[in-house]
């Protein structure tokens, strides 16, 4: 039965303790009991998509467990596969407020509020696992794309606040950039975002001062590397390369 | 305009968008649709090619910009373009084309007024796998006028055909033997440049 419950490696000492107390404490262990079946009971009833009984059953969970991180995600799954996405949402920032180093759960959110197109929001979130996580590429990619968004809505509405479009691109270009660092200039993605950001930018700021025009070296050296990437393990893709970065008027 | 085109649509085109999404499902998918005009018919559209796109944030724009750069100069030699999109919504009881999916449309339209979205039925693809299917998986939303993107074959007049006849006997067989193990997006090229968004080995 434990197993069910708890999924997690880093709860096999929980489990461990828990076998003890089984053995020692006949009350924890009805109490135990009680809670699992009930749990177990409200699992079933969200599976069978019965929503309102599952929900009193885990509101009733909550009641007695109010740190009980199985349950409150269970309440996000459900608001989620009955397609409350707001409810989903609200439910994630409460749950996140308790538990604020669940990094999956910030993905969820930022993924979430991606779907709704508040990239603002999103862009958050993966500002909040960047910070927690220095070392991995995989946030710094999204936030970069979350960023770059923001922009293509300015596009779209049509406001002209090109400022705020271009302090975005300009910071999904860094964690692209950042990304390419970590990852030794191997993320195609990156590569690609380095590439997609500088047009953009450029393309924003043209008639504008000199000196606020970018380098072009970093970009330059993103095409030469997507370049040397696809003649090696794409090379049937690299015609079609070639011209899309002569367009965009990174290569010569 | 969009209310008058047929579309007629290749069987490799049809496969290869049900085989991505039933790769990916517990997620939406989404990929561009290829094709041209046909030449003696202006009024049809002939959807030739799909090509899978992505298996995850749909709302995120860089790949896709990337894609139809890609896709637009791969085919463009051969007399195709971007005629469309194509999506799958991550959730089975989601029959409801998105605003993300329609975003995309409203993009392919600017370059081809005669754009279609084809948004997969989950209850016709829940009954195709139990063989019992014999229409097309898909609903076809075309834009008119009033920029708003609209259901067609709603009042019965038969706007999207298949080209060949049984192409569900055909989908059935590919996915009977897993085919779509072997389905590659635009989203996996990114992370893997080495596997082909082009899938040209996938029907042998």
């Amino acid at each position: 039965m434990h197993r069910i419950v708890l999924k997690d490696k880093s709860n096999l000492l929980v489990t461990n303790f828990m076998s003890i107390l089984l053995k020692f404490s006949p009350n924890f262990k009805r109490a135990l009991q009680q809670r699992m079946e009930t749990q177990l009971e409200a699992m079933l009833l969200e599976a069978k998509g019965a929503w309102a009984d599952a929900e009193k059953a885990y509101a009733c969970l909550l009641e007695d467990n109010p740190l009980d991180q199985v349950v409150h995600k269970r309440k996000v799954a459900m608001a989620k596969a009955q397609g409350n996405l707001s409810a989903a949402v609200d439910f994630l920032n409460k749950y996140l407020e308790i538990f604020m180093a669940d990094h999956d759960a910030w993905r969820e959110l930022a993924e979430i509020y991606v779907s709704l197109q508040m990239y603002k929001q999103a862009a958050f979130c993966y500002e909040e696992l960047i910070l927690s996580q220095l070392t991995v590429p995989l946030y710094h990619l999204a936030y970069a794309e979350a960023s770059g968004l923001l922009l293509t809505s300015a596009h779209i509405l049509k406001v002209l606040y090109t400022m705020g479009g271009l302090e975005n691109l300009q910071a999904a270009k860094k964690y692209y950039a950042a990304t390419i660092n970590l990852t030794g200039g191997k993320n195609a993605r990156a590569l690609y975002g380095v590439c997609l950001c500088s047009v953009a930018i450029n393309q924003l700021i043209k008639g504008r001062n000199k000196e606020e025009k970018e380098s072009s070296e970093l970009q330059s050296l993103a095409a030469e590397a997507l370049l040397k990437d696809y003649k090696h393990k794409s090379p049937g893709k690299l015609p079609v390369l070639t011209t899309m970065l002569k367009n965009m008027k990174l290569i010569s | 305009m969009g209310a008058e085109c047929r579309y007629e649509v290749a069987q490799a085109a049809y496969i290869k968008l049900v085989l991505h999404a039933l790769k990916h499902r517990a997620s939406p998918v989404g990929g561009l649709l290829v094709g041209r005009l046909f030449e003696d018919n202006a009024s049809t559209v002939q959807i030739a090619d799909a090509i899978p796109l992505t298996h995850s944030q749909i709302g995120l724009l860089p790949s896709l910009e990337l894609a139809l750069i890609q896709v637009e100069e791969h085919f463009g030699a051969e007399g195709f373009s971007v005629v469309g999109y194509y999506h799958a919504n991550e959730r089975y009881d989601d029959a409801e084309l998105g605003n993300a999916a329609k975003k995309i449309g409203d993009h392919i339209f600017r370059y081809f007024p005669r754009a279609a979205l084809l948004l997969l039925d989950n209850n016709r693809l829940e009954e195709l796998l139990k063989g019992k299917e014999r229409d097309l998986v898909v609903q076809l939303y075309t834009r008119d006028s009033s920029k708003s993107w609209h259901q067609a074959g709603s009042d019965g007049s038969s706007q999207l055909t298949m080209k060949g006849p049984s192409a569900n006997v055909l989908l059935l067989d590919y996915i009977s033997s897993e085919k779509w193990q072997n389905i590659v997006d635009f989203d996996d090229h990114l992370d893997d440049i080495s596997k082909d968004w082009l899938n040209p080995n996938l029907f042998e």
